[in-house]
């Protein structure tokens, strides 16, 4: 017979993994009870399909068990076991008929129907008038007797728990003992439970054995007292039985499995007893009725079923029984079809061995708890079997019918039929399932893919960081660039950096990435307090092909504000959270891991942030602000008539300062800059003018990549005198004009002026030109300079201007120092004159 | 107070109002009858906490008083929880404190190693002063503790100083009287305590040495304490061990008298029952043992009447000595049923005799378990009882019943009996596990024999109904039974008994071969109703072999003899029977394996008269 098993999903019950076995229960007529290990119980009918109840309970349910007469339910959770009228669940169900399409009844079990305060009950068994509890307590297992009228303690047992896992039970899934009632088949019931008729299918937990079997296993005393017999199955591993009526007795092992047992029940008539552990011990124990020299006995066959036992339950012969991966189905019948005689025993070991090495797989998967099979009344000889899944679905599986194959392959159409249908859905079940693994391998691919990229990465931005010299031209494949650009919006002009990671490596960067862009004024503004102003950005992006750019745009500062130059440090990070994707969710200690690699830093100066007006537009860009008409037309007017003559004479422009460099070190190099750097279609025009295009060249280019937004336009210049309006809204103008430099030899150089109305603007620029011409001459080809020059360039002469301004300084101090604190204003101003000395009458640079 | 309330009370003020707070608290919830575990234990965490706030402070006279009581009370709470070794540790912590604030003695070094001497300077220190009463009730609570926890000898080493603490508690805080709301409340009265302790040690003290078999000495320390200030129950326990202190000198009488006054002070002292009932037995005054068993067993059926204790330390916590608790440990209600439903039938009251056995037949199958602890002695098997029974209703002429009660035996054990069975030799040594061992797996023998005397009884009960075939079916099957068994000596081959080789007594052997005789004699006798003499003949000679005491084998195979007209060989026969006098040993054997008193008897006068009519020998 090949298993083929039509499995129907009834409910979902989404739950978490909990530390409680979960398990169904038999409850009133079709309904079943379900536990998962929450503070929630649930009851299903069966028939109807659908969630009849929920019930609240205070604390996590671990077991639930209904009365004999349907008329109680008890509950069984971590503070004691609580008692509830079926009445009151039922009607409450009743209660709702309109809506009966709506959600299920819920009940909140309260601390007033507490019947059994004990703490940490596991299982419950109720067995005629009398409930069973079966708690742990410290390193015992408690068996307690309650009446169920009054809940009066009739009698305990106590058993001291082995430790056959008592570490894991600490740390694993607790699994709960298991509670089961065993009767001898002959003896009458009991009279407490008479009202229970025995020819009747038994409820959950109760097993008639038969009676030989019965006495061999428990004794005669208890044969003799018609006691039934409450046995249980701990996770130490130990069958242990107790009878329920004679007083005096104690709880004594049947066997021990050493194993955690699973499931204990009766197979067959009554005539075998199975006790099935975690790791999958079976053990049987069956009468051996022929005689022996010894006489009879009972015997134990002992086997194992490959495969963790999650949970089980047994039918007539067959032993049902998940390994989480699939349920399996033991036939333990052969053994009892052997013919008297001798050596009966031995073959009843050998088949037995064989059954159990060879169950038969019924393809169902992901079942963690099983209720015992009903026949089905509508088609009998179907059997079927409710299961809970790991993720929470009430299954109903109707087995294939066990039929001869000659019977088979005689079915009916109606047969043939359900067993194509029975086909089909086991196809899908193992479609489902195979489409699970495989869509987990592709994942672990991916994310292996994923990681060679990251690390390819890593090892090339590492390599470009440790490297022994970093070549100053040939740099990272992957590096930022950056512009700067002005943009208005609100009537409030700000600076906008645009940095462009340009990914020119062999390698994909892939999701998980990150641009971090960290700025930084290289020197805090006073007024900051000399606190750290950096700010981060982060941009995360999906993915960045080779060759391909990502622009990322930042706010850098609005127009007034000064505390440049700005750093801009890039560098890239990856998440390790983001490699494993959504699993990486339930991993704390991943989301804060991360890989860091730097890529390059920039820096934004003054040139940068200028604004550079066309001559036209000058008396309007002046004033941005332009609110006030009238006073625009007053200063637009008064600029137009003080100062449209092009010296230095400009009331405004009061600030100034100059740096001189050597024209031909300067139309040597910066052809060499030209041709490397700009379009091969730009304009060969350079060699006309060197002042023109050493202003271009500091309008438009920057040094270490950063480039001003107006590097398209043509900037407008009249002659070699660029207007601008810098960061603090002041009117700049730069000015470069070749001069003769020298007494007896002169040497023709250039010179670029910077004026300004604002102090810090001249300073703040002066320092921006002097750094790129820096640049600019580390760039130079090698050339040795004619010393002989030098000395006639007037060296003498600027040393004693310096040493004067040293004098001068010194003065100053002195003079500050003596005189307190009234002349610090004199004193500010006198180093400003030395500062705008020094800055006016420059050191040529050749 | 309501004053008081809106100023910041001071510290020592807040304390004192949280201690008796809590003493209120607790004395209500008692008042209300809810002592529970969880109770206890909160209100000693509360204790516990109170003092350590207390103790935050460095130990200062003015507050020493407040301290003392606090931690009195939250060692009465860790007491009575039997946290003996917390309650001792307060009282340690509370004793370097004390000495501490009387920092006179420097020599504490020594001190602190012995509690004896670390007490001694204690006692010294306070000396006098006010601080004296507080003290002493700590020393109360540390007798406590020695008391709870057996160390006897401790107490013993310690006795002046606890004598003279009892005297000085009861009369001083007598004399002081004078109470203010503002003084710290105690959790349980200090006087009360010492009383108690006073008599439990006395007690304690008797029994310890009762059983060292010093009865004389444990008598005069018991007369003493009985005359103490004490709750009833414990002066009862006085008297029952005065009792038993008489009954070990051998003054039967005299110990009757004490646990007659015991019973009088405390109705409930059901000890003080058996043991009056064991003294009965002991004399052979069977009448009143029946009597005294039956008392018992209503008494011990009753629900238990024992008040919940109102006072945190309870008698039971402090009196926890095995020697005490097994002089007053009573067996259980069953097994008392079943002494008392023996004793009746063996006694000549039968009909009360089979009620009780039926009474402790339905008590088995009840669920009304009625206590049976795993301490007391275990009652005999099932099947014993059932045969006992059986044999009960037999003589109570009740052979239906009887046959009924086989009935349930045989079916079963019938399916479990093996085919041959091997008795072996009893080990001097294991004889007595041997029987104890066979729980699980069933002790096939003892199952053998049980099945062969149901139909031993069946056979009994139809000879009394006068069915003779009936009879002599179930008497063949119990002989065919028997057969199975061999006996194996060690050294020696597995061989069929016989009755020189029946050493001791009440042993399986003894049994086997007494069954054999009897089904064999019942057989005989069942054969001669039906005339057929010379199977009779045959089987009573046999069982004569087998069993050579049976009188009424011996009896018959006479009055076989004497119908098959060998009436010499029957004079003989019934004379040599005669010259057996009724043994004593009848007494350690079954009820069932006794010779039946029903069915066709031989009248012994007829028999003589016989014999005197046959004349002497030619």
């Amino acid at each position: 017979m090949d298993g083929r098993c039509a499995v129907e999903t009834c409910a979902e019950f989404g739950f978490a993994r909990t530390s409680c076995t979960p398990r169904i229960r038999c409850g009133f007529g079709t309904d079943v009870l379900l536990c998962t290990g929450s503070d929630e119980a649930y009851v299903f009918s069966t028939q109807e399909r659908k969630l009849k109840a929920v019930l609240q309970c205070p604390d996590p349910v671990s077991d639930l068990v209904v009365s004999h007469d349907k008329q109680r339910l008890y509950v069984a959770c971590r503070s004691g076991v609580y008692c509830v009228s079926s009445e009151l669940l039922l009607s409450r169900v009743k209660g709702s008929p309109a809506d009966a399409s709506s959600g299920p009844s819920e009940l909140k079990i309260s601390s007033e129907s507490l019947v059994i305060a004990e703490e940490g009950v596991l299982s419950l068994l109720l067995v005629g008038s009398v409930l069973v509890t079966l708690s742990q307590r410290d390193a015992s297992w408690m068996l307690a007797l309650y009446k169920s009228s009054n809940y009066e303690k009739l009698s305990s047992f106590s058993q001291v728990s082995g430790d056959v896992n008592s570490e894991e039970t600490k740390t694993e899934i607790r699994r709960s003992p298991v509670l089961i009632c065993v009767h001898s088949r002959d003896a009458t019931p009991s009279s407490s439970s008479s009202n229970s008729s025995s020819d009747e299918a038994p409820s959950q937990g109760h097993f008639h054995l038969d009676p030989f079997l019965f006495k061999l296993l428990f004794g005669v005393d208890i044969a003799l007292a018609k006691s039934p017999v409450i046995l249980c199955g701990l996770p130490d591993g130990c069958v242990c039985f107790v009878p329920l009526l004679l007083p005096g007795s104690r709880l004594r092992v049947l066997h021990s499995l050493e194993q955690p047992v699973v499931f204990v029940g009766s197979s067959g008539p009554g005539r075998c007893l199975v006790a099935v552990g975690e790791l999958g011990r079976v053990v049987l124990m069956k009468a051996d009725k022929g005689g022996s020299a010894e006489g009879r006995g009972n015997v134990l066959i002992e086997g194992c079923v490959p495969g963790p036992v999650v949970c089980g339950c047994v039918d007539k012969n067959i032993v049902y029984y998940s390994t989480g991966s699939d349920l399996l189905l033991l036939d333990i019948s052969e053994g009892k079809s052997g013919e008297e005689g001798q050596g009966k025993d031995e073959e009843t070991r050998r088949k037995m061995d064989a059954a159990l090495q060879s169950p038969t797989s019924l393809n169902v998967c992901r079942v963690v708890a099983l209720a015992p099979p009903t026949c089905n009344t509508a088609a009998p000889g179907v059997v079927e079997l409710l299961g809970l899944s790991v993720r929470g679905q009430l299954q109903r599986m109707r087995l294939p019918v066990r039929t001869e194959d000659s019977r088979l392959s005689s079915g009916s159409d109606s047969q043939v039929g359900r067993s194509v249908r029975d086909l089909l859905s086991s196809i899908g079940d193992v479609c489902e399932r195979a489409s699970v693994l495989k869509t987990s391998i592709k994942s672990k691919n991916q994310i292996l893919q994923h990681l060679n990229q990251v690390l390819n990465i890593s090892f090339l931005l590492m390599a470009g960081a440790n490297g022994a010299e970093p070549p100053p031209l040939q740099e990272n494949p992957i590096r930022c660039r950056a512009s700067t650009s002005w943009s208005r919006l609100l009537q409030e002009d700000s600076l906008t950096l645009t940095c462009v990671l340009d990914n020119s490596s062999a390698y994909v960067l892939e999701r998980g990435w990150t641009l971090s862009i960290t700025v930084f004024p290289l020197c805090p503004p006073p007024s900051a307090g000399g606190e750290n102003l950096s700010a981060n950005f982060s941009f995360p992006f999906q993915s960045l092909h080779p060759g391909e750019t990502l622009d990322v745009s930042l706010p850098l500062a609005a127009a007034g504000e000064s505390s440049f130059p700005v750093t801009v440090s890039c560098s890239l990070l990856f998440s390790l959270a983001s490699l494993l994707g959504e699993e990486a969710a339930n991993l704390p200690a991943l989301q804060s891991s991360c890989i860091s690699l730097p890529l390059n830093t920039l820096t934004v100066d003054w040139l940068h942030a200028l604004q550079v007006s066309s001559p036209k537009a000058v008396q309007e860009k002046i004033t941005p602000h332009a609110t006030d008409a009238i006073e625009a037309f007053l200063r637009s007017h008064r600029i137009r008539c003080g100062g449209n003559a092009e010296g230095g004479g400009e009331g405004g422009l009061k600030y100034s300062a100059s740096v001189r460099v050597s024209a031909e070190l300067l139309r040597d190099t910066l052809m060499v800059v030209k041709s490397s750097h700009l379009d091969p279609a730009g304009t060969k025009t350079a060699p006309e003018n060197v002042c023109l295009s050493l202003l271009e060249w500091l309008l438009s280019e920057g040094p270490g990549g950063v480039t001003t937004g107006q590097k398209g336009d043509q900037i407008p210049m009249r002659g070699s005198v660029v207007h601008a309006q810098s960061l603090n809204r002041h009117a700049v103008k730069l000015t470069a004009k070749e001069v003769n430099v020298g007494v007896e030899e002169s040497l023709n150089t250039v010179e670029v002026q910077v004026h300004s109305s604002s102090i810090a603007a001249v300073c703040g620029l002066h320092h921006a030109v002097l750094r790129r011409v820096q640049t600019l001459l580390q760039r130079a080809p090698e050339r040795a300079a004619s010393t002989k020059r030098v000395q006639s360039l007037g060296l003498r002469e600027a040393l004693r201007r310096a040493e004067h301004l040293l004098q001068q300084i010194q003065q100053s101090r002195v003079s500050g120092v003596f005189s307190g604190g009234a002349s610090t204003e004199q004193m500010s101003r006198t180093l400003l004159d030395v500062y705008r000395e020094l800055r006016e009458n420059p050191l040529l640079i050749i | 107070m309501s004053i008081k309330t809106f100023q910041p009370l001071p510290l020592l003020e807040r304390w004192v109002q949280e201690n008796n707070e809590l003493v209120n608290k607790w004395k209500e919830q008692v008042g209300g009858g809810d002592q529970s575990q969880t109770h206890l234990r909160c209100c000693s965490s509360e204790f516990h906490k109170l003092l350590r706030k207390i103790q935050g402070i460095p130990p200062l006279a003015d507050h020493t008083q407040l301290e003392l009581t606090v931690v009195y009370n939250a060692c009465v709470f860790f007491t009575a929880q039997s946290q003996f070794s917390e309650a001792e540790l307060l009282l340690k912590q509370f004793t370097e404190r004390v000495l501490q604030v009387h920092s006179s003695s420097p020599e504490d070094d020594p001190a602190a190693s012995d509690p004896h001497l670390l007490w001694r300077t204690v006692l010294k220190s306070v000396g006098n002063t006010a601080l004296a009463p507080c003290v002493l009730r700590l020393l109360c609570l540390q007798w406590a503790i020695w008391l709870s926890t057996c160390q006897l000898k401790t107490i013993q080493e310690f006795q002046n100083e606890l004598m003279s603490v009892f005297e000085r508690l009861s009369t001083e805080v007598l004399d002081k009287g004078r109470k203010s709301s503002d003084d710290p409340l105690l959790v349980m009265d200090p006087r009360k305590l010492v009383e108690l302790l006073q008599i439990c040690t006395y007690i304690a003290q008797g029994s310890e040495s009762l059983s060292e078999g010093q009865s004389s000495e444990a008598l005069t320390a018991l007369h003493t304490a009985s005359s103490l200030p004490a709750p009833r129950t414990l002066i009862a326990y006085t008297h029952l061990l005065s009792g038993s202190c008489l009954a070990h000198m051998g003054r039967p009488q005299m110990a009757l008298q004490c646990y007659m006054k015991a019973l009088e002070t405390d109705r409930c002292c059901v000890c003080a029952l058996y043991r009056s009932m064991l003294i009965y037995r002991q004399l052979g005054n069977t009448q009143a043992e029946i009597q005294a068993l039956r008392l018992l067993q209503s008494t011990l059926m009753l629900p238990s009447a024992t008040e919940p204790p109102t006072d945190l330390l309870s008698p039971s916590l402090l009196l926890r000595s095995k020697s005490l608790s097994s002089m007053l440990s009573v067996p259980s209600a069953l097994f008392i049923l079943h002494n008392l439903a023996l004793k009746c039938v063996l006694h000549g009251r039968v009909s009360e005799g089979v009620e009780y056995y039926l009474d402790l037949l339905a008590a088995l199958q009840s669920e009304d378990q009625h206590g049976m602890h795993a301490g007391s002695p275990p009652l005999p098997r099932l099947p014993e009882l059932y045969l006992q029974a059986g044999a009960a209703l037999l003589m109570a002429q009740r052979p239906a019943d009887c046959l009924a009660l086989c009935d349930e035996v045989i079916t079963t054990t019938l399916e479990l009996l093996p085919e041959r069975v091997v008795l072996e030799e009893p080990d001097e040594e294991c004889e007595a596990g041997s029987r104890a061992l066979s729980g699980g797996g069933e002790d096939r023998v003892g199952m053998l024999l049980w099945t062969a005397a149901a139909y031993l009884l069946q056979g009994h009960c139809n000879t009394h109904l006068k069915d003779w075939k009936q009879a002599v079916t179930h008497y063949a099957r119990c002989f065919n039974l028997l057969v199975k068994v061999r006996f194996k000596k060690k050294g020696f081959q597995p061989q069929i008994p016989s009755a020189d080789m029946v050493g001791k007594q009440g042993t399986d052997l003894c049994v086997l071969q007494r069954l054999k005789g009897l089904s064999l004699a019942g057989r005989g006798i069942s054969f001669t109703q039906t005339d057929q003499l010379r199977e009779a003949l045959r089987d009573l000679q046999l069982s004569l072999q087998a069993f050579p005491e049976c009188a009424t084998a011996g009896l018959w195979c006479g009055e076989v003899l004497w119908r098959l007209g060998r009436t010499r060989e029957a004079a003989a026969c019934w004379e040599y029977t005669w010259s057996f006098t009724s043994q004593s040993s009848e007494e350690s054997l079954s009820v069932y394996l006794q010779e039946p008193q029903s069915g066709p008897q031989l009248d012994s006068m007829e028999l003589r008269r016989r014999i005197q009519e046959l004349g002497p020998l030619l």
